[in-house]
């Protein structure tokens, strides 16, 4: 099977990208929170884990940064999605969902 | 295109690091200030806040590095980081950095010196226009075979050469020349030149143009002294014609035949060998520019005669096989001619050193050369080792520091490889460039001082890729060797005992062991090098003091080229008959006797010789003398006696034998008067001759036959010459004689004594290479002993200390440790004097008169080498004795 760490680094990466989507650009402590509220508290332990992967979507084009001020006037690093990041996000995405309704089938013991 | 995109930006990321470190930073603070932010507005202390978030926020340095690795090329990061930590630790430790340099660089530079040397003579390609496509031909031949041979027997005759040039496709071009052609050239001051007889397409298939006038061209070549015709050298050219522009169509005399000159060859121009060529004349015209041997079929006639070296040229795209099968189709052809011969060929890239039996000499010595200083850089990086392993010791806090920060081992053992690396880098850069320089300019010294009688050489030993590739090649090799076991035992360090500086471990125990069989590893090379320096010590010894057997003070000897000068027997004999009177006129010139060689002259023939009243057959040397010869020399008649006058006039044949040469044919037998049988002649003997070293030096039973010398033999003799005049005066009185009659005979006049010397000077310059490795190896193993001593002793002061401080004799202690520290190194010279005794016999051809297992030379190595280890191994612990035992006791 798959190395943990490749699938979780897969995951956080996806959650990233469709964490941008919907809130649109933001720095990295607002996409940490917020992954952890979707998420229901359960997943990332430590914020600062985010910050590798955020770098390797920017290395690969699909985000990109700039400097800019908080809501309460806090210096930060906003991240936004790009084009190309929004293309990657819906085939990931699809992919995801086609994976899982496979997997699903196998685990329900179910035959077409 | 992804991953193109990510690796770009990672390779820009090595750029403005620290910019983007601070950027990094910036960034995680920020981060922790929001989210104290939040935590202070959901209701948290300050303190509290800022606990939480950074707690959150996760291990910071672990989180750093990720990012790092994320960012850069991580190899490349740490390379870097490596390489920067090395230079700062080695540019501290100056002197120590230094020395191991100095040692890499005289190691590594050594090699690489001997290995240019080597790649010129028998590597690279030749200096001409896409060389790498010519190719040498050489033929063995076995089975039944008769064979008559001009100078090696791997060449081809001219008959043999044509069959080659017109049927093999796979060649554009094939050329036959003789190297080496002794000729006189006429004029005012005549003198002697060697020069190339080459095939009319020889600069055609080298692809060079004569600077001026015209090659050969097939006409030239057309029957047997067709076209007297010569390109000379561009020296020849400057010396005898003194760079005349319009030199085409003058002529100069070899050997007393007028030849045309059509050519100049371009400047640094010298054929395919590295002797020097002044001109390069048709091989047709070999009837009148080799004259020395007389060959019963003729030269260009006989099919039978190997005299041409073959060099061809492939077409684009053909292989060396598709030409040797196109060869061996034509060699076949020619066995049809001889029932039971089989001729195999051997095609090799020309380089200087291309036939079968040059190359086999030169690989011969450049290999046993080559490791002799290999062993000498092997001592070296042993010592380097120790050196290094000690200061690994010291560093040991450091490491089991960065152990437990996080560090793995491997990268522990990268750094510290990255460490010797650096050390065996810049150590071989710098031998490399002594080398380069070096070795050009030895090499322009030996050339400049070879022997008197030496042909001239040409010799371009400026390096090349391959010997660059050598030289990073073994630098690379010698920083590993030398770095792995101090790399590998410091990623192996105890975590605790390091931090807690607990060192009391260098006597005994496994680190002490490693120091002591790297030790025993430089003792036991040493010990090789020893016993070879010590051989060739004695041999040197002996040929310097060796008693001959016969006189040499006094005698002069002339030689003379009658036959290239076109004289009959008659003529010969008439001229050697008036210049012997002439001599014997001249008032200080005691004796004059003919000879057809001189003593250690090295040119000696040897045949079968047998007798109807002796045992079996014999391949003896023999020569042809004068009466007078032995008186002469001082060689006693020990039986019968010496040639008369009248049978060196004519009537039967006489011979006299040496002791050994009666021995072998008539053991215990009475030699006078028996019949000796060679070459379907017949001889009687007369007398018995003292055995001597007339053929061989060192070889106290040289079999020598000596027949009278007749009149047909003045074509080709010499003359030795007695006088009391000094060898100038001497030389000038023979010349003086010889030019009143014949103003155009060249006469080389040389004393008996250079001959000796010719036959000392090898073993001269093996000795001096041999007793200089060895003195290096002695320096560096002895230094190794000593630093190793001293290493070990500084760490057990303290045991000392209380040794003494509870009453043990400084004696006692001194012997003690003196015991151990030579323990390794009695070892290994043990095993280095049984590995000596095992390969002492590669040198056993330059052993004459000693055994390859010398005891002499084996105990002599062994006294120099334990005796300079123990006063190595002496010093440091006197000194640690001296030591008073109250601050020995509080030494840390």
């Amino acid at each position: 099977m798959d190395d943990k760490a490749d699938v979780w680094q897969g995951t956080l990466a996806l959650m990233v990208l469709k964490t941008l989507e919907t809130m649109g650009p933001q720095h990295g402590y607002g996409i940490a929170r917020r992954i952890e509220q979707t998420s229901g508290d359960r997943l990332i332990v430590n914020y600062g884990t985010l910050y590798p992967a955020l770098l390797k979507l920017e290395q690969e084009g699909y985000v990109a940064s700039a400097w800019g001020v908080s809501d309460n006037n806090r210096r930060a690093k906003f991240y936004r999605l790009t084009r190309a990041g929004r293309k990657r996000l819906a085939a990931a995405a699809q992919e995801w969902e086609r994976t899982t309704a496979i997997l699903a089938r196998f685990l329900s013991g179910e035959t077409s | 295109m992804r991953f193109i995109r990510t690796v770009g930006r990672r390779l820009g990321a090595i750029f403005g690091r620290s910019r983007r470190d601070r950027d990094l930073v910036d960034e995680i603070e920020s981060h922790v200030q929001l989210h104290i932010d939040d935590n202070v507005r959901a209701g948290m202390s300050p303190a509290e806040a800022r606990r939480h978030a950074l707690l959150k926020f996760g291990a910071l340095e672990s989180i750093k590095e990720q990012y790092r690795d994320q960012r850069g090329i991580p190899l490349l990061d740490r390379l870097a980081h490596d390489l920067r930590y090395s230079g700062r630790l080695l540019r501290k430790n100056l002197g120590f950095t230094v020395i191991a340099v100095a040692m890499v660089a005289v190691g590594v530079g050594v090699n690489t010196g001997i290995f240019t040397v080597l790649n010129a003579a028998a590597f690279r390609r030749l200096n001409l226009p896409e060389s790498d496509r010519l190719v040498t031909i050489a033929q063995t031949f076995t089975g039944k075979v008769y064979r008559n041979v001009h100078g090696m027997p791997s060449l081809a005759s001219y008959s043999e050469y044509r069959a080659y040039r017109d049927g093999t496709p796979a060649f554009s071009g094939l050329l036959a020349y003789v190297p080496y052609v002794e000729v006189t050239l006429g004029g005012e001051h005549p003198e002697d030149l060697v020069g190339t007889l080459t095939s009319c397409n020889y600069f055609d298939v080298l692809d060079v143009r004569p600077a001026f006038g015209r090659g050969f061209s097939p006409s030239d070549c057309s029957a047997a002294g067709a076209s007297a015709v010569v390109i000379v050298s561009d020296v020849l050219w400057r010396e005898a014609f003194s760079a005349d522009p319009a030199v085409v169509g003058r002529t100069i005399v070899l050997n007393r035949t007028s030849f045309t000159v059509i050519g100049v060859a371009p400047p640094n121009f010298n054929g395919t060998e590295a002797i020097t060529s002044a001109f390069y004349a048709p091989v047709t015209m070999q009837p009148a520019l080799m004259r020395e041997r007389v060959f019963p079929h003729g030269v260009l006639s006989d099919d039978n005669l190997s005299w041409l070296v073959l060099i061809g040229r492939l077409r684009p795209g053909v292989t060396i096989a598709q030409a040797r099968a196109d060869l061996a189709v034509i060699a076949a052809r020619a066995d049809l001619q001889h029932s039971g011969r089989v001729t195999h060929l051997s095609l090799n890239p020309a380089t200087l050193a291309s036939l079968p039996e040059v190359r086999s000499v030169v690989l011969g010595i450049g290999v046993v050369i080559l490791a002799s200083v290999a062993l000498v850089l092997l001592i070296a990086c042993a010592n380097l080792a120790n050196l290094l392993l000690a200061r690994a010791t010291t560093r040991r806090r450091e490491v089991a520091l960065r152990l437990a920060i996080g560090a793995s081992r491997g990268r522990i053992v990268q750094q510290f490889l990255i460490e010797s690396l650096m050390l065996a880098g810049i150590g071989g850069v710098a031998g490399s460039l002594l080398s380069f320089w070096g070795s050009t300019g030895v090499v322009r010294y030996l050339l400049a001082h070879l022997p008197g009688g030496s042909p001239s050489f040409e010799f371009d030993v400026t390096p090349d890729l391959r010997v660059f590739g050598y030289a990073l090649g073994l630098t690379v090799m010698t920083g590993l060797a030398f770095g792995i076991a101090p790399a590998l035992r410091s990623a192996r360090t105890d975590l605790t005992a390091a931090l807690k500086q607990d060192d009391d471990r260098s006597g005994p125990g496994r680190a002490g062991r490693l120091r002591g069989a790297l030790v025993g590893l430089q003792a036991g090379v040493c010990a090789v090098l020893l016993v070879a320096c010590a051989l060739t010590t004695r041999v040197l010894i002996r040929s310097q003091t060796i008693d001959v057997g016969f006189k040499t003070e006094g005698i002069s000897v002339a030689s003379y080229d009658l036959a290239g000068a076109g004289y009959t027997a008659a003529h010969a004999q008439s001229f050697q008959r008036q210049v012997i009177d002439r001599l014997d006129a001249v008032p200080g010139i005691s004796r004059v006797v003919p000879a057809g060689t001189s003593p250690l002259s090295n040119n000696h023939s040897a045949t079968e010789f047998s007798s109807p009243t002796g045992e079996q057959a014999a391949q003896l040397e023999f020569t042809n003398v004068a009466p007078g010869y032995f008186r002469l020399l001082g060689i006693p008649i020990v039986k019968g006696r010496d040639f008369s006058d009248d049978e060196s006039r004519g009537g039967t044949p006489v011979a006299i034998v040496s002791q050994s040469a009666a021995a072998r044919l008539w053991p215990g037998r009475d030699p006078l008067a028996a019949t000796l049988i060679f070459e379907k002649k017949t001889a009687v003997v007369v007398g018995v001759a003292r055995d001597t070293q007339v053929s061989h030096l060192g070889v106290p039973e040289s079999p020598m036959i000596f027949f009278v010398d007749t009149a047909d033999d003045a074509l080709h003799n010499q003359l030795l010459v007695k006088a009391n005049l000094g060898a100038a005066e001497t030389a000038r009185a023979i010349r003086r004689a010889a030019a009143g009659l014949d103003p155009q005979l060249v006469i080389n006049v040389g004393s008996l004594g250079d001959n000796l010397e010719l036959w000392r000077a090898p073993a001269r310059i093996v000795s001096a290479l041999a007793a200089v490795l060895a003195l290096i190896a002695l320096v560096l193993a002895c230094t190794g002993v000593f630093g190793t001593v001293a290493y070990a002793v500084t760490r057990r002061v303290r045991e000392i200390g209380i040794r003494i401080a509870l009453g043990a004799d400084a004696a006692d202690v001194l012997r003690l440790v003196m015991k151990q520290a030579m323990r390794p190194v009695m070892i290994g010279l043990t095993v280095g004097l049984v590995s000596a005794a095992a390969v002492s016999s590669v040198l056993s051809s330059l052993l004459i008169g000693i055994s390859a297992h010398d005891p002499l030379s084996f105990s002599a190595a062994a006294l120099v080498l334990s005796g300079s280890a123990i006063v190595a191994a002496y010093w440091p612990t006197r000194r640690a004795l001296q030591v008073e035992p109250t601050v020995a006791l509080r030494h840390e």
